[in-house]
């Protein structure tokens, strides 16, 4: 309390202008005041203009929003290469949401047993996550080129292929890629999620359990999993949400091809965007691509927001 | 926590722990090994574990003709100025979150924090033709306010989570000795909330750093460009790509997060699973 010795002679005057209850509730304002002036700038203003221009016509040929109600909607309806977008992202967001989950429980556990080095190794594992999207995709392409990746050479000296797969331009090898370069640098984040579940694990209660006989199977279906499961359930969520959302190394991968078949919804509303600068259509397949999101979003938020 | 004396188990564990561990780090390993092979060891079909005649080439070509280290300049002060901007504002916010009674303040929160959640790419299209409008597009302050998109609510959220479990008593002494609010966070608050600063920091640092959706598409021209779309664009086109470069470059650009990260690692994993765990 020294550091406020000094200040005690005076009285505060946001406290003597309208009682503290109001003080209290001007103060509160003018602190988040700098936070909320840039989301309305950066977050707010765009979201909502982008929830106007779905319904607008804004391309090329039409320089300035028009206003044509459901029609981008109708448009995408009918469009197959759209609604092959949703169909093509939900297949990975299962896919890269259910490896990296299950992949990160597993590591979790396995750096939660005691061993020499273990600290140095939970480090370790962490870089996959730190690593620049550009350098991820950089690695991982290597790893999958076709003629001198060394997945190629692995599979071809085991036997498991007869001749070198070009991975990155076949639709299932795309697939394929982008969900292990995913779920490699999601492992590190789930894991930690993971990792902090379990530190409050009751130790003691598994011993006893132990002690009655109990193997891991059952140690780890009636105390380990039940006791994770408010963790793995936002670690579900986040992973969702954040799949939902990928573009940086699909997009340096693969670029959503070969012929559309890793092209998510983030690729499909940046082409359609950014390559052919048609934003009435790129902002109502975003709209329809938050709704999708929502209910994740919901979930997240009240966790979170619990206590508040 | 598992029990590994029978040999059954211990072999699942070692297997499956064998695996993972092979899939997380053989690429790292991969990644700076291919960075030391010369172009003729480096293009074989049948690939060697590890480089017979270690060479520099690879680094010295990217950081000598390239545009490297340009970028590398480029990305430090995008995401210096960045992190800074954005733990200034997360600071505040997440202290009246944490401190202060308001009719709205939930409501703000829900907010504040939904934006974590919103596909950056649609954000992106709006902000680009505002970006463009207020004359700021293809510079390096349009990316510095643009990276506030990404990382200010999840640093919001941490310090408002870190300044939770700082004592009110502190705060209500202080106003009692008739401090000022801004003094009372300047001198009581902020000094205690160093761990959470340098972790909100790194994290604004991080985001920006390994940004490559926003850099690409804000910045146009090649002496802004920041390392994440610099690489792509000088590493990998239609016609060639220059794998050792690439791999030479990338070990260049992911070296100063990761060093940080060493050090930072553990304060960090609490600030992110803050709240998300318990």
């Amino acid at each position: 309390m020294t550091l406020v010795a000094g200040t005690s002679l005076r009285i505060s005057p946001l406290a003597r202008r309208g009682g503290l209850k109001a003080a209290e509730r001007r103060t509160g304002w003018l602190f988040l005041l700098p936070a909320l002036t840039a989301f309305a700038i950066v977050i707010l203003t765009p979201f909502l203009r982008a929830l106007g221009l779905g319904f607008t016509r804004y391309d090329l040929q039409t320089p300035e929003p028009v206003f044509v109600g459901l029609a981008n909607f109708r448009t995408i309806l009918a469009t197959p290469e759209i609604l092959g977008a949703f169909a093509t992202t939900a297949l990975y967001v299962v896919f890269a949401t259910a490896g990296s989950v299950v992949l990160g429980l597993a590591w979790a556990l396995i750096l939660n047993q005691p061993f020499r080095g273990r600290a140095a190794l939970r480090a370790l594992s962490l870089i996959p996550w730190v690593l620049p999207s550009t350098v991820t995709a950089f690695v991982w392409g290597w790893i999958f080129n076709s003629r001198f990746g060394v997945l190629n050479a692995l599979l071809l000296s085991m036997g498991a292929i007869p001749y070198p797969t070009a991975w990155l331009s076949t639709p299932s090898g795309a697939m394929t890629a982008i969900v292990m370069t995913k779920v490699w640098f999601s492992i590190p984040l789930f894991m930690s999620f993971f990792l902090a579940g379990l530190q409050s694990l009751d130790k003691e209660q598994i011993e006893a359990a132990r002690v009655d006989g109990a193997g891991n199977r059952a140690i780890l279906t009636d105390h380990i999993l039940p006791h994770l499961r408010p963790v793995l359930l936002v670690v579900v969520v986040l992973g969702v949400i954040g799949n939902l959302q990928h573009f940086d190394t699909i997009f340096a991968l693969t670029g959503g091809g070969p012929v559309r078949a890793t092209s998510v919804l983030s690729i499909e509303v940046y082409r359609r965007a950014f390559d052919q600068w048609d934003i009435g259509m790129a902002s109502a397949i975003g709209l329809l691509w938050v709704a999708t999101i929502l209910p994740a979003a919901y979930f997240y938020l009240r966790h979170l927001l619990r206590g508040a | 926590m598992l029990d590994l004396s029978s040999p059954m188990a211990r072999t699942v564990f070692l297997a499956v722990a064998g695996a993972i561990a092979l899939y997380l780090f053989f690429p790292i390993y991969w990644l700076v090994i291919s960075a030391f092979k010369a172009n003729g060891e480096l293009y074989r079909i049948v690939p060697t574990l590890f480089p017979h005649e270690p060479t520099l080439d690879h680094f010295r070509t990217a950081l000598g003709q390239g545009r490297l280290p340009e970028q590398l300049r480029n990305s430090l002060t995008v995401s210096l100025s960045s992190a800074s901007v954005n733990t200034a504002l997360a600071i505040y916010a997440g202290y009246s979150f944490a401190k202060f009674q308001y009719a709205g303040r939930r409501l703000v929160m829900v907010m504040l924090l939904s934006a974590q959640v919103f596909p950056f790419g649609l954000l992106l299209i709006s902000l680009y033709p505002i970006v463009t409008s207020l004359g700021l597009i293809d510079t390096r302050i349009a990316l510095v306010f643009s990276y506030i998109v990404f990382a200010l609510p999840v640093s919001t959220y941490m310090f408002y989570s870190y300044f939770t479990q700082v004592p009110s008593e502190m705060i209500e002494a202080a106003r009692a000795d008739g401090a000022s609010e801004l003094r009372i966070f300047h001198t009581i608050i902020l000094p205690v909330s160093v761990p959470a600063v340098v972790t909100v920091f790194l994290y604004g640092f991080m985001w920006s750093w390994n940004d490559l959706l926003y850099a690409m598409t804000l910045i146009v021209s090649e002496d802004k460009r920041t390392i994440g779309p610099g690489m792509l664009l000088t590493y990998l086109n239609e016609v060639n790509a220059d794998w050792g470069g690439a791999m030479a470059a990338s070990i260049v650009a992911s070296a100063p997060i990761v060093v940080a990260f060493a050090f930072l690692q553990r304060w960090f994993i609490q600030g992110v699973t803050a709240g998300s765990v318990k």
